[in-house]
Order: structure tokens, then C-alpha cells, then sequence
């Protein structure tokens, strides 16, 4: 399955957050954390969003195809 | 107050004057592309909360700037002004190209390429660097989260009302909330950095003691500064902000605007000096990302990137080359 490019460009984002978490001063990694948290939430409910538009599509198409015959 | 400093000082305000001039575009630029104000109204409605932005936040990022790039002891007049040489050439020399680049970055790295000139790489302050280049890329990242969030609550919230025009008649007014909110950060934000510079000021000549907080004309003075900067505002980067990085309506203005307001408030109450530029650059990616990934323009998007990887290394050279000639009059 092909996962398109929102969900991917989301999780790069959360891979970059995690990237600076050595480097980030103590008092604030909660920022680092909390950014991961919410780019993973929206690569996956991103991901989710996709997945079900295909099944949605491919669907259609079964109809679409049973009609015409 | 030796002439030297009263001169630094007036080079200084005209850093902080034409910040505001150069950045008043991100504060206004969604208003004006929305069409919610008109650029004149867009631009006094900026410069108020630019100025007033002095009554509700501290100088912790003033405190930041004045204590953790450089060491003290380092700091000379030489240092301080050749310091904004390099930032105040860097900002002409992209304003002249209309690249959206940070004020902020170019004061840290012309700060620290006179340093560097005046005492080598052992005058630089690792830990305070450190925050702050840590936050030149997550504040953009930040502002893109939080924009394609607050965008999705806000479609969640009114994707069933029908009423589109009343909807959008909403939208506009709260654009002009926003942009104020904006505008508070940003004078926050980058008022405090000048601050910051004339305290280091006072402190090298020993005008004031090094553990004191920031006097009240200097934050009075900054503010102004940047306020009358935003009044004379620059149109290159309007263009460039608010309409070719992504289309924008009302709703997407206004989310942009919360988000990247909400990541300045956060670091100006932090005392951690970013990119007004960045963070609203990254907001306006994340609302049109809410679209699809092809909705934002990658390629203005990358030019902005690309400036904002030059804008250190840039001011950095230019300040380092301009402290050169000062070594004579130490």
C-alpha cells in the first residue's frame, strides 16, 4: 500500500523534533516532546484519512463496473 | 554618557527601526493579501502592537541576548557596533533581494562574527548558542504544527455551517485579532533584541551593573523604534509572505497568525530569541498544508530556507570583516 505524501511529510517533521532532543536544553524538551507527539498524531490520522479514501474509491469503482455490466 | 555609546546606541535604535521595517511584512502581510485591512491601516494597526507589546512581556530574551551569546568581558563598543554592521548589512542586502530572512539571526551571528574577530572562538557562549540555534529550526516547526492544527479544529468546528459569507465576514474580524496578537510577539520578540544589545552596552562601559535588568528608556526607546519601523514598512516581502508561499483566506490568515503569535509568546516569555520570519513562514506552510502538500509553493518556500541557512554564516563574515578596521580605534 502506498502511503502518500502528507503522512510522510509529518512523520519527517517528528523524526527532525527527535533529531534535536539531544541538543535541546533540558527545560525545554517538553517543546521537542509535545511536537513529536502531535506530528506522529497527524502522520497517523493523516495515514488513517488515506487509507480509507482508497477503500472509499475503490468501492465506487466496484459499483460503477457491476452497473455498467 | 561617553559620545561613543550615545552613537552605538542610535545605531542600534535604526537596527531595531529598520527590523520593524523589514518585518512588517510578516505581521501584515496575511491582512493585507485576506483583503480584511487595507496596507495603510494594516500597517498603524502593527505598528500599535508593536509598540504596546512593551506593557505585557518582560526582557527576558533582552537578558538572553545581552548575557548569553558572547562573553562579557569581550564586549567592547568596537565589538557591539561592528556586531551591527553585520546584521543591519545582512538585513539591507536581502530586503534589497525580497528574501524573508531574520533580523534576529543576523544580530546573533553579526554579533558573533565581531566577537570572534576581536577574541577568537573562546569568546563565544556555547550554552546560549546552543538554545538558540536549537530554536532557529524548531520555532518554524512549531508555528507549522500548531498552524495546520488550529486549522483542522477550526474545520472540525464549522464544517457543517452553511453560511459561508457570514462565516467568512467572522473570520475577517478575527484576522484583525490575530494580526494584533501577532504583532504583540513579534514587538516582544524583537524589540527585547535590541534591548538586549544596549544593555550589553551599558554594561561594557559600565553605565550600568552586569546583573541589571533592562532601564525603562531603553525598553521605551526600543519599542518605539521597531514601532516607527513598522510604520515606514517594507513591501518586497509582503508580496512574498502572503501570497506566493500559499494562498490564504480569512480562516487560513487567522490560523497562521494564532499559531505563530502563540510559539512568539511562548519563547519571548522563555527568553529564547527567534525568528518572527520563521515562525510565520512555517505557519503559513502548515495552513496549506491542510489542503494537500502541492498547496504550498516549495519552491518560494525553499528560497526562504535558503536564507534562513546564509543569514548566520552571512552576518557573521560581514560583521567579522567589519570589525577588521575597528581593531585601531581600541
Amino acid at each position: 500500500m502506498n502511503v502518500g505524501p502528507r503522512p510522510l511529510f509529518f512523520g519527517l517533521l517528528a523524526i527532525v523534533c527527535a533529531v534535536l532532543l539531544p541538543f535541546t536544553p533540558s527545560e525545554f524538551r517538553w517543546v521537542d516532546w509535545a511536537m513529536i507527539v502531535l506530528a506522529l498524531f497527524w502522520a497517523v490520522m493523516l495515514g488513517i484519512e488515506e487509507i480509507v479514501q482508497a477503500r472509499d474509491l475503490a468501492r465506487r469503482g466496484e459499483r460503477s463496473s457491476t452497473r455498467s455490466r | 554618557m561617553p559620545l561613543a555609546v550615545v552613537v552605538i546606541i542610535l545605531v542600534a535604535l535604526s537596527f531595531d527601526f529598520f527590523n520593524g521595517f523589514h518585518d512588517a511584512a510578516n505581521s501584515i502581510a496575511t491582512v493585507v493579501s485576506t483583503r480584511v485591512l487595507t496596507p495603510r491601516l494594516a500597517v498603524v494597526w502593527a505598528a500599535f502592537f508593536n509598540f504596546a507589546a512593551f506593557i505585557i512581556f518582560g526582557t527576558a530574551v533582552a537578558s538572553t541576548i545581552a548575557n548569553d551569546v558572547v562573553k562579557q568581558d569581550v564586549l567592547s563598543n568596537a565589538v557591539i557596533f561592528a556586531g551591527l554592521v553585520g546584521a543591519i548589512a545582512w538585513d539591507l542586502i536581502t530586503w534589497y533581494l525580497g528574501l524573508p530572512t531574520s533580523s534576529s539571526h543576523a544580530l546573533v551571528g553579526g554579533m558573533a562574527g565581531a566577537a570572534v574577530a576581536s577574541a577568537g572562538w573562546a569568546a563565544l557562549l556555547s550554552e546560549g548558542l546552543q538554545k538558540i540555534a536549537v530554536f532557529i529550526v524548531l520555532s518554524p516547526v512549531v508555528g507549522l504544527l500548531l498552524g495546520f492544527t488550529i486549522m483542522v479544529i477550526v474545520f472540525w468546528m464549522f464544517h457543517r455551517y452553511r453560511k459561508v459569507d457570514r462565516l467568512n465576514r467572522g473570520f475577517r474580524r478575527m484576522q484583525l485579532v490575530s494580526a494584533a496578537a501577532f504583532s504583540l510577539g513579534h514587538g516582544a520578540n524583537d524589540a527585547q533584541k535590541t534591548m538586549g544589545v544596549i544593555l550589553a552596552l551599558l554594561i561594557a562601559n559600565g553605565i550600568v551593573p552586569s546583573t541589571a535588568g533592562v532601564p525603562l528608556w531603553v525598553v521605551l526607546s526600543a519599542h518605539t523604534a521597531i514601532g516607527l519601523g513598522t510604520l515606514f514598512g517594507g513591501w518586497r516581502i509582503v508580496h512574498t509572505m502572503g501570497s506566493r508561499i500559499t494562498k490564504l483566506n480569512p480562516v487560513g490568515g487567522m490560523s497562521a497568525e494564532l499559531a505563530a503569535a502563540s510559539t512568539l509568546f511562548f519563547t519571548a516569555h522563555a527568553g529564547i530569541p527567534v525568528s518572527t520570519t520563521h515562525t510565520i513562514t512555517g505557519a503559513i506552510v502548515g495552513v496549506g498544508t491542510t489542503q494537500r502538500l502541492a498547496a504550498v509553493r516549495w519552491g518560494v518556500a525553499g528560497r526562504v530556507v535558503w536564507a534562513w541557512v546564509l543569514t548566520i554564516p552571512g552576518s557573521f563574515l560581514v560583521a567579522w570583516l567589519a570589525f577588521q578596521p575597528l581593531r585601531w580605534f581600541r
